[in-house]
């Protein structure tokens, strides 16, 4: 993906040079005669992969710009070089100090300026890799998972979860089953709001909340979804590490022994129903808002009955994510017909779940779906 | 991410004018909107009138800023949203949160 550079100069001529050798050599521009024109961009703009900002400017000088990025969160760790006519020692070091990576001279021949840049852009990229594989590493040996390796084994219903991680990135989907005994399982589909690494390390929270309330839960002898999910929102409310990070969360509650599903849900995308005699699709809406939003949300559930060879999808945002003709949308009516149409057709599981997987054009976000079957009675 | 912000009376109205509301600016959106209400800002109209697609690390910022306003008797109000987007909101209870309207006049109405 091309890399895009913030330029700063009041020297329209000298903005217009550099602005053309980095376009030629791939990279997106944006330029800025002043350091009030450059905060607009910022603003604006996606934040730039490097800032290159000459020092001496009426009004503010390049210092000053630097020691103001310096202020903000969001572009203190952009990479900055300075690109000037000031050669002076003491003032080269000046700029080394407010963290700027190097100092390159205008007298500097382009092809050299250039090369710069490119070095840095790369030991930049090589650095993230770096640092990602060494996290990738310790989740993998301290056995961090937020999705489980296997799906327990029920006499009359199968369980099956598929997940596709978006830019082989984890990211904030998380599955659970909790067998409590022979008769009842729990079954947990959550996503936390945002993507990639920020949301993994978060699901780990919300898994370690839904946990602990199931389990409270039960020892109690409570087994009504609505109390798990209110004592579940109230600890996530009250935990102020989690104050604006957000999940969404099916709870399928499976009685083994009478062959029913309880579900509730809290944010999330309705639950489907398969059923194989009607051959369509039936979608049930739970009424919880996300978890963490409000203190005392409130919650329902609701009981699907389920015959032979019914099936229950439980999905999340990713699965109805499509770019049509470029563009990107959100939408459960079409991932609805997909199914219905692929079900019709008796695709076997594997291969539906291949088809609404793949068939995204453009994969966006991680995407997980739980497909739980009402298996044939037994005959005795 | 490109914002356009202007104040009608007391209220301020700031258009998105990305097409494409995800991940990549879902933390400066939440940053600059806290910003806003640091500095004092209460009444607060967000229109999404040219975005065609919005992921859910946006709506998780907009959750936060939401839930940073009401405790201090803020108001937000969603409008112009497609159709798609609409259905996402209606589709995860988001409806019952935020106070969505179709347009910027019915918005300014509410306050």
């Amino acid at each position: 993906m091309n890399k895009t550079v913030l330029l700063v100069d009041d020297d329209l001529f000298q903005l217009k040079l550099y602005e053309k050798l980095l376009q030629n050599n791939g990279y997106i521009c944006r330029i800025a005669l002043s350091v009030d024109e450059a905060e607009i961009i910022l603003n604006n703009y996606d934040v730039p992969d490097l800032i290159i900002s000459d020092y001496e400017m009426p009004d503010k000088n390049g210092f000053e710009f630097r020691k103001r990025l310096l202020k903000n969160n969001l572009l203190k760790n952009v990479p900055f070089l300075f690109l000037t006519s000031v050669n002076d020692e003491h003032f080269i070091q000046q700029g080394l100090d407010l963290k700027a990576i190097d100092y390159m001279a205008k007298d500097m021949p382009p092809t050299r300026i250039l090369s710069k840049i490119n070095n840095l852009m790369l030991a930049v990229r090589e650095h993230y890799e770096r640092s990602l594989s060494e996290v990738k590493g310790i989740a993998e040996k301290l056995n961090l998972r937020n999705i489980p390796r296997s799906a327990p084994i029920l006499k009359n219903f199968t369980i099956q979860y598929f997940n596709q991680s978006y830019q082989e990135q984890p990211g904030g989907d998380f599955i659970d089953f909790i067998k409590i005994n022979d008769r009842f399982t729990f079954v947990i589909l959550g996503d936390v709001m945002g993507k990639k690494w920020g949301a993994w390390f978060f699901s780990f929270s919300f898994l370690s909340y839904v946990r602990s309330a199931i389990r409270l839960c039960v020892f109690d002898g409570d087994f009504a979804l609505p109390t798990i999910l209110h004592k579940l929102n109230r600890v996530v409310y009250a935990d102020e590490f989690l104050a604006d990070i957000f999940s969404t969360i099916s709870i399928v509650l499976m009685d083994d022994e009478k062959s029913s599903l309880c579900y509730a849900g809290a944010g999330d995308l309705p639950l489907l129903k398969f059923d194989s005699n009607q051959k369509d699709i039936v979608s049930y809406q739970s009424d919880g808002i996300l978890l963490g939003f409000s203190e005392n949300a409130q919650y329902s559930e609701l009981e699907i009955t389920m015959e032979a060879d019914d099936l229950v999808f439980l999905v999340t945002d990713g699965m109805i994510d499509f770019e049509i003709n470029g563009e990107k949308k959100s939408d459960m009516e079409l991932f609805k017909s997909k199914l219905r149409e692929l079900k019709k057709n008796n695709h076997p599981t594997e291969e539906i779940v291949d088809n609404l997987f793949n068939k995204h054009t453009s994969q966006v976000d991680d995407c997980s779906i739980i497909i739980i079957k009402r298996t044939q009675n037994e005959v005795d | 991410m490109k914002l356009t912000k202007e104040y009608i009376d007391n209220i301020l109205v700031i258009v998105i004018e990305d097409k494409e509301a995800n991940l990549s600016k879902a933390e400066q959106f939440k940053e600059l909107m806290l910003q806003e209400v640091e500095s004092g800002a209460r009444n607060l109209i967000i229109s999404f009138k040219n975005v065609e697609y919005l992921d859910s690390s946006f709506l998780g910022a907009l959750v936060a800023v939401l839930k940073k306003l009401l405790p201090l008797n803020g108001k937000l109000v969603i409008t112009e949203l497609n159709d798609d987007i609409l259905n996402l909101f209606t589709l995860t209870r988001l409806d019952k949160i935020f106070t969505l309207k179709s347009t910027l006049q019915t918005s300014l109405e509410t306050f």
